[in-house]
């Protein structure tokens, strides 16, 4: 009797976890399908799981009348997440390894001195005073890359990845003579590999998901990433409505409103989806590694 | 964070100051130098994106202006404050739904995550577990403004999956977008969507780490499925869910800009519910320029922010010395 109520709990979890598989899977497919449907069918229909009246116009309309722009704001993305992700690497990396040497007298000063932002925060408004009228990063590039150069967080998840190698591999390399500069480029960064990897990809995910930077920051269209450029098409309709109608195969068609948010999801999701799948596992380790005790 | 000075430790300083001659220390500088070096970029940011915002909440005694900047504009006294108290019923709407959005955020996706991670832990199918896994980790990578767009095509009242499967089933329709109270529930499904999976992993990792000799046990003593995981999974689970809700208590009052701008773009008829702290000093700071309140609302929210965080590391220490953060 008991194999009999075991067996109908484990279909029950297996239902109810197929369940909600399916439903973090699904709204994908409800983009894509809403990408590959024609405008009129979804303006007269709705959106659907399954593309109405199937065709690429969309993406023809979008890489046609608004190439540039969505170009423009993929490179903007793609330099930032880029820059972005190597230089936040090397500063966490640099600070992460001042803190985690043993025989460095201050080194919990330093620690403190990055986990006490943790605790206190100045909040958005002097953030955002700062940033305009004193370091001027409105408008710039760099803008959107140096505020998030040192996560607390991150620096904590890579000190544990660097108190993890064995000690006697420092010492020995400092009783050759070696100075901390040669310790943390020849020893630690090598050997913390994993470490330098995993907080690589968090960087880039913060990078390349962003807009709370250029929502702060940016006015200039030419610094649009392609999430704010999303942003923009979500908040402003207008912006696909605006200028000239595309010609598609000689017709004048009208913009696909509808259907153009659900390609420009699909644009903006690609590459996270291409590489997930050989990333994951990174995140799952840095996941389960900064959760237990930094 | 800070480690605790082991006794080792404390015995190896403390004859280091014994035998502290000036040419040691001096010595030590010296070799210690590339690490101030090292340090010094990290220091850079910090100081810049973390510690002058701190000092720049001086802003609430001042009468800003954008000429003289936050240090230079002419002091206020308390005035601000007079204004703060003057509409408090904007800061107790801000609050409220700060708070009351963070505990139903924490409380749905603490038991989403535990409850995925233990019946993940029930499975046998590596490769199920495997897959399910994935796909529900997934939307963790995804912005809120993807987020936002895929919503749009769920709830828009004429072309919106919601709504065509409500009269499909010959219900009539409803305005998601001018409900706050409904839409406040969507916030969050779309926060257990976003981020459940996200906390299965930790718990799951939990589950990972325990004796099989319990479960042997238990099976032997003649235990069903669903005792075993009230009785044994749950409990190895308590510990951890404790301390994340605890520490969670911390981050009340911090609200996600990027979640509702995304997903509600700033929806005026929304405001009642998805009005946070960080969406009012939003709106009428950085986009109208009224700066009195919201500098107001930006003290109260760090000071309060700063003694929640004390309370919930205090409390985490007496649940358990260990999981103290300092």
């Amino acid at each position: 009797m008991p194999k009999a109520e075991n067996k109908g709990l484990l279909i029950f979890f297996y239902v109810c976890i197929a369940v909600f598989s399916v439903i973090c899977f699904a709204p994908f497919v409800l983009a894509v399908s809403g990408s590959l449907s024609t405008e009129s069918r979804i303006a007269a229909e709705g959106y659907s799981f399954w593309p109405r009246g199937f065709s690429l116009e969309t993406y023809q309309f979008l890489f046609g009348s608004k190439l540039e722009q969505i170009v423009r704001a993929y490179a903007v993305s793609l330099t930032v997440t880029v820059l972005g992700t190597v230089s936040a690497v090397l500063v966490t990396t640099a600070y992460a390894y001042v803190v985690s040497v043993k025989s460095f007298r201050f080194r919990n000063v330093f620690a403190f001195f990055a986990y006490f932002t943790m605790l206190f925060s100045g909040g958005t408004l002097p953030w955002y005073l700062l940033s305009t009228k004193y370091y001027h990063l409105d408008d710039k590039l760099i803008g959107l890359i140096v505020p998030y150069l040192l996560s607390v967080f991150l620096m904590f998840l890579m000190t544990n990845y660097f108190r993890s190698i064995p000690h006697e591999i420092v010492e020995s390399a400092q009783i050759d003579g070696a100075g901390h500069l040669r310790i943390f480029i020849r020893i630690m960064l090598p050997l913390g590999r994993v470490g330098v990897v995993t907080i690589s990809l968090f960087y880039a995910l913060q990078y390349w998901n962003d807009f709370y930077l250029p929502l702060m920051l940016v006015t200039d269209e030419r610094l649009y990433t392609i999430q704010y450029l999303m942003y923009t098409m979500m908040a402003n309709i207008q912006f696909l409505a605006s200028g000239n109608a595309a010609q598609v195969g000689g017709a004048i068609i009208a913009p696909p409103l509808e259907t153009a948010k659900m390609a420009m999801t699909c644009l903006t999701v690609l590459p996270i989806a291409i590489l997930y799948p050989f990333l994951q596992g990174f995140f799952v380790k840095g996941i389960v590694v900064g959760s237990v005790k930094g | 964070m800070v480690q605790q000075a082991t006794p080792r430790d404390t015995n190896d300083r403390l004859a280091k100051r014994q035998a502290v001659s000036f040419g040691r220390l001096r010595k030590s500088i010296g070799r210690d130098a590339p690490l101030y070096l090292l340090a010094l970029p990290g220091i850079a940011v910090l100081i810049l994106f973390a510690y002058l915002p701190m000092s720049g909440l001086i802003l609430v005694f001042k009468n800003y202006n954008f000429n003289d900047g936050i240090f230079g504009s002419p002091w206020a006294g308390f005035a601000n404050f007079e204004f703060f108290f003057s509409s408090m019923e904007d800061a107790i709407r801000a609050t409220r739904n700060t708070v009351m959005l963070n505990v139903l955020y924490m409380l749905t996706g603490t038991f989403f995550s535990v409850a995925i991670a233990i019946v993940l832990n029930e499975m046998r199918s590596k490769w199920f577990v495997k897959i399910t896994q994935s796909v529900m980790f997934f939307p963790y990578f995804i912005s809120w403004i993807i987020i936002g767009a895929i919503l749009f095509s769920l709830l828009d009242y004429d072309k919106g999956i919601l709504n065509q499967s409500l009269a499909a089933l010959g219900l009539s329709q409803v305005d998601w977008y001018s409900s706050p109270w409904l839409f406040m529930v969507i916030l969050v499904l779309a926060n257990i969507w976003k981020s459940a999976g996200y906390g299965a992993i930790i718990y799951y990792a939990v589950l990972q780490g325990i004796d099989t000799s319990y479960y042997e046990a238990a099976r032997i003593d003649g235990a069903s499925r669903w005792q075993i995981i009230m009785r044994i999974t749950l409990p190895m689970l308590i510990p951890s869910i404790i301390l994340m809700s605890l520490l969670s208590i911390g981050g009340m009052l911090k609200g996600d800009l990027s979640m509702i701008m995304g997903v509600t773009f700033l929806n005026p008829l929304l405001l009642p519910t998805t009005d946070i702290i960080d969406v009012y000093v939003y709106r009428t700071a950085i986009r109208s320029g009224e700066f009195g309140f919201a500098s107001a609302i930006t003290l109260y929210q760090s000071v309060f922010g700063f003694i929640l965080v004390l309370v919930a590391n205090k409390m985490a220490g007496w649940y358990d010395k260990d999981s103290k953060l300092f």
